[in-house]
């Protein structure tokens, strides 16, 4: 990807180097010192119990003891929920995570216009961000619903016959999908906040030389907002590997859905931990959860170097 | 700087609002805690306890009734002063297993009886027979409830309310088909019968469905004890019971209602109605219709002009039975509450006749005791004098707790059979094999 | 300049077609808070009230002590603003723009955090509150407010990373500390992203249920999303009252954004930024 040239030197004079790099050491971690005292006062107690919970047979209230890689063999090995969980889980993060990337990219750039209305359009867009609770998910029963609901009359129109959504255990991700595109809210605000860094005078430049608009988005807009996106493309990941509510509420408390088709990772390390008090197993279940992630997070870090931008410099 | 209005309003507001938080902190609680000394009227300087009683009865029709027994409570006695919070449902039971986790429970706690033994088994609520021993109150109860609170045959909490389900049709439609009113259908057989002649039909839609066995409160775990003579999934020695030939007719039978209504009806009117904000039998959209004994409460707030009867749930030929399924909560005493002893005390009161009959008369709720259960005056109300009176066909059954989890391993098995994956005969056979082998992994 | 409104016209066509579907949800709110108890049972729903029953909002507003409920959720509310905005903005300077030793380590700590469900902390976490004696009140839910949070320091650590440098390396070179860096210009340039975290923050706290339910103890501490639950009973549910409750506790969030857009707008004018 091509990016706006520009010369980077952070470098001081010579001689006071040493003076200064410590005096930079010293501020950053003067900087970084409230992340600090919440990470060895509040953060990492409670994640370290539950690593070491995750080797025993923890139940909360009346035994933990050590039961070496207990919980880890029994989920790969002996149960079968576990293996359908993370299926689930990582079929909707295949596909929400792009989707709603591109949706909210695209949503944003469309607000970013300066026309009528556009402080409404902007507050209707990111409404559904903050509509929670349980209205947001019976109206999407009723949105959805096979013969009489929104969706499937609009699908009729053009001569699609539309699923059994809810029902149907082919259906019930691709549901739970379309549904989370609608409340790209969040991103949209993210990605219309970075969009007020791109310089007004890279687009003028770009015009000048004759650049299309297509090519000034390419080569200027994405370039510039690439460090946002990999934010939210990292978080989202990680935000999506941890879908619960939805899997909740549709199913009729937790159920998991139509031949537990919307039993998710979180959904059921939730059972294990909350119904059953296997809470060592469901640490365990986190902590494999864990591994994946970081393991998707890593390779996006890796990868990011090729398409992310950093016009400060990333040292 | 422009920006700096922005950060003069933040840093006010949180300096204003720090000042707030001290002078309100303390305060409330100071009035929420500790025991406070009881020096009105009576003279004796006695210590008086506080003890914390958790629910969920946060709604403006339950928590006024709660609350006037609380009262009656506090004033029935000058030792023990009982404070009530509301938490919400679902989420009283996470706060539970936290507050026992750090040993800062409530004293009192309503919860489910469906794990009354699994609690026990993890050490979360209190062993009650040394009460027991001194105030034998056993016999109070029905012996279908007092079963679930049991666990290695002591009890660990005590039955509060309960529920049942009853067939509840709308007089009217029977009327305009050609039914008896008076004549609810008595078994599987009538049941179809009726629920023909009850359909109306406009071209392709239904304006009207008779009956649909899983709509309503009476899912397919409760048919399965319906149609297998009272049984449940487990036996009296904890064998699993699934794959009987029983539960496999009935199985049966609750898929041909689908494939007689089409699947695609099935699941349009479920999604309907499955949201619970729209009401299909209040509506008049279905004509029979399986509920708890407090749904009338529903039916009357709602639907005015509705005129109803209620029926024992039909049972599958005569003689079989008309076994229903139930629920409901206890009360029970979190292990390492501050004061057991006055917390005792009061699950006590809460069980008696008083309590009891006034929670069954306001509510028209189905209680554990007896007495105040089968009370004349509450039993004036109709629906309420048919619940009680179902109570001898409700199962209530604990889970063995090698099987905990096992609805996960079921459930798919059902779903099967409803998409025309699996035929009841697998499903039922494949479930059993799977919850069997959970067991035999927890022995 | 006739090519430009033919494209803003297509583009208002667009997102008013698009709204629709987005202001569903809050009609099929609004429609059912004004509605009788009867009329909701009713199938199929009516789409516009039959008759608008205004008194549900003044009942659902004194069927619990929402007064004190709202005026408890604001507090926790602005905590949550003024702490997210300020201290995730200074910790995330940290990460984009001074040089140290250990920073990459101390990044990577920082996103592992995100990654462990919370459900496995919630319980050790609460225990750690307790053995603090802190259950009770409200300082949980206040003090991680001002410790930081990942997300937001992730996320405006990518905004410093692409603010140019050199706006910065002239002040340094006049002798100017990395905390009159962050204060006069990095924080200026971020105003949209600060404002983005506000309002992020806003609503999370806002809507936030588990944690005041969790920590708090006595009812008058009690916030807005608890109070609603209570129309939320084991056998039955308050359509009504429960969305009525719900559009009053929206329209401070709806209020807010609107009121904040400015900042989401207003360009960072880079040039204009460093004479500051």
């Amino acid at each position: 990807m091509k990016t706006p040239a520009r010369t980077l030197t952070p470098t001081a004079p010579k001689k006071k180097r040493s003076k200064l790099a410590r005096r930079e050491e010293l501020q950053g971690y003067l900087f970084i010192s409230p992340w600090l005292i919440g990470l060895f006062g509040i953060t990492l107690f409670p994640m370290l119990f539950s690593l070491y919970g995750s080797f025993t047979n923890y139940d909360v209230t009346s035994r933990m003891d050590f039961i070496g890689v207990g919980n880890y063999m029994r989920m790969f090995t002996e149960d079968p929920l576990f293996w359908k969980s993370l299926y689930n889980t990582l079929y909707y993060v295949a596909f929400m995570v792009p989707l709603t990337t591109i949706g909210s990219i695209l949503l944003a750039l469309m607000l970013n216009e300066r026309i009528v209305g556009m402080r409404f359009f902007r507050t209707i867009y990111y409404l559904p961000a903050v509509l929670s609770g349980v209205g947001v998910y019976f109206l999407w029963i009723q949105l959805l619903n096979p013969s009489t609901g929104l969706i499937n009359t609009m699908l009729g129109w053009v001569g699609i016959p539309g699923p059994a959504w809810l029902s149907d255990p082919m259906w019930t991700k691709p549901a739970i999908i379309l549904m989370k595109m609608w409340s790209v809210g969040g991103g949209m605000l993210l990605y219309l906040a970075s969009l007020q860094g791109v310089p007004s005078q890279l687009y003028e430049s770009a015009k000048l030389d004759g650049a299309s608009a297509f090519r000034r988005f390419f080569h200027i807009t994405l370039p510039m907002i690439s460090p946002v996106i990999f934010f939210d493309v990292v978080t989202s990941f990680i935000g999506g590997f941890q879908i619960f509510q939805e899997g909740y509420v549709m199913t009729d408390s937790g159920s998991g859905g139509p031949m537990g088709s919307l039993l998710f990772y979180n959904l059921y390390m939730w059972n294990q931990a909350f119904q059953l008090f296997d809470m060592g197993y469901a640490m365990a279940m986190a902590w494999v959860l864990f591994v994946i992630v970081l393991i998707l997070t890593l390779i996006n870090l890796r990868m990011s170097k090729r398409w992310v931008y950093y016009e400060g410099g990333e040292d | 700087m422009r920006a700096r209005p922005i950060w003069h309003a933040a840093w006010l507001t949180m300096l204003s609002c720090m000042l707030l938080l001290t002078a309100c902190t303390p305060e409330s609680r100071s009035s929420s805690g500790a025991p406070t000394t009881g020096t009105s009227g009576d003279g004796a300087a006695q210590e008086k306890v506080t003890i914390d009683f958790w629910t969920f009865w946060g709604s403006e029709t339950r928590r006024p009734i709660i609350e006037k027994i609380i009262e009656d409570f506090n004033s029935s006695q000058d030792r023990i002063v009982v404070k009530h919070t509301y938490l919400p449902f679902g989420d009283i039971w996470t706060k539970n297993l936290a507050s026992i986790a750090a040993g800062t429970p409530a004293d009192v706690i309503v919860n489910d009886y469906a794990d009354v033994n699994l609690r026990a088994s993890k050490n979360q609520n209190t062993n009650l027979t040394a009460y027991l021993q001194q105030d034998d109150i056993e016999s109070r109860f029905y012996p279908e409830l007092w079963n679930n609170v049991l666990y290695n045959d002591e009890a660990y909490a005590l039955p509060f309310n309960t529920d049942t389900r009853l067939l509840y049709y709308n007089k009217e439609a029977f009327r305009e088909a050609g039914l008896d009113p008076e004549q609810p259908p008595q078994t599987w057989a009538e049941l179809e019968e009726y629920a023909q002649q009850l359909d109306k039909k406009a071209g392709d839609t239904y304006e009207r469905v008779g009956f649909y066995p899983l709509w309503g409160d009476f899912g397919v775990d409760s048919w399965l004890i319906n149609g297998d003579a009272g049984n449940g999934y487990f036996g009296e020695n904890d064998e699993t019971t699934i794959d009987t030939p029983g539960k496999v007719a009935t199985l049966e039978w609750l898929k041909s209602w689908q494939d007689r209504l089409g699947r695609q009806t099935v699941d349009a009117i479920k999604a309907d109605f499955g949201s619970g904000v729209s009401d299909p039998f209040i509506s008049g959209k279905v004509a029979m219709y399986i509920q708890t004994g407090t749904y009338n409460t529903q039916i009357e707030e709602f639907g005015q002009d509705l005129d109803i009867g209620v029926a024992p749930i039909p049972e599958r030929e005569e003689g079989s039975g008309h076994w229903s399924s139930g629920g409901g909560f206890v009360v029970e005493i979190p292990k390492g509450a501050k004061h057991p002893d006055e917390a005792w005390e009061f699950i006590k009161y809460l069980t008696d006749v008083d309590a009891q009959k006034y929670w069954a008369m306001e509510n028209f709720d189905n209680v554990s005791n007896i007495e105040a259960a089968e009370d004349p005056e509450a039993n004036k109300n109709e629906v309420y004098k048919a619940s009680v009176e179902n109570l001898v066909n409700t199962k209530v059954f604990q889970v063995p707790l090698s099987a905990s989890g096992y609805k996960d391993l079921i459930n798919p098995h059902m779903d099967a059979v409803f998409l025309d994956k699996e035929t009841p005969q697998q499903a039922l056979q494949q479930a059993q094999k799977d919850v069997q082998s959970l067991m035999n992994k927890n022995k | 300049m006739k090519k430009r409104s033919a494209r803003d016209t297509l583009i208002f066509m667009l997102l008013s077609a698009g709204s629709l579907l987005f202001l569903l949800p809050l009609w099929w709110m609004i429609a059912t808070s004004l509605k009788s108890p009867q009329e909701i049972a009713q199938y199929p729903p009516t789409f516009i009230p039959n008759t608008f029953h205004f008194e549900n909002y003044i009942h659902t507003w004194q069927a619990a002590p929402f007064t004190l409920y709202a005026f408890n959720t604001l507090m926790l509310a602005a905590f949550a603003v003024a702490g997210s905005v300020l201290v995730n903005s200074f910790i995330a300077y940290g990460f984009a723009r001074i040089a140290f030793r250990g920073k990459k380590f101390w990044f990577s700590v920082l996103l592992a955090t995100m990654m462990i469900p919370g459900f496995v902390t919630l319980i050790p976490q609460y225990v750690l509150f307790s053995k603090l004696h802190l259950v009770g009140t409200y300082y949980p839910l206040i003090i991680p407010q001002f410790l930081g949070s990942a997300f937001y320091i992730f996320m405006l650590r990518q905004f410093y990373l692409s603010i140019p440098r050199e706006l910065s390396e002239a002040a340094k070179i006049d002798g100017a500390n990395h905390l009159y860096i962050w204060a006069r210009i990095v924080i200026p340039l971020s105003k949209p992203a600060l404002a983005a975290i506000a309002v992020f923050a806003f609503n999370g706290a806002w809507n936030d249920f588990l944690g005041p339910l969790l920590y708090v103890n006595d009812e008058v501490l009690y916030t807005l999303q608890i109070g609603l639950q209570s129309f939320r009973g084991s056998v039955q549910t308050q359509w009504n009252y429960l969305m009525a409750g719900s559009v009053i506790v929206l329209l401070p969030v709806i209020v807010l954004f609107f009121l904040f857009q400015k900042y989401f707008i207003e360009g960072m004018n880079l040039t204009a930024g460093t004479k500051g």
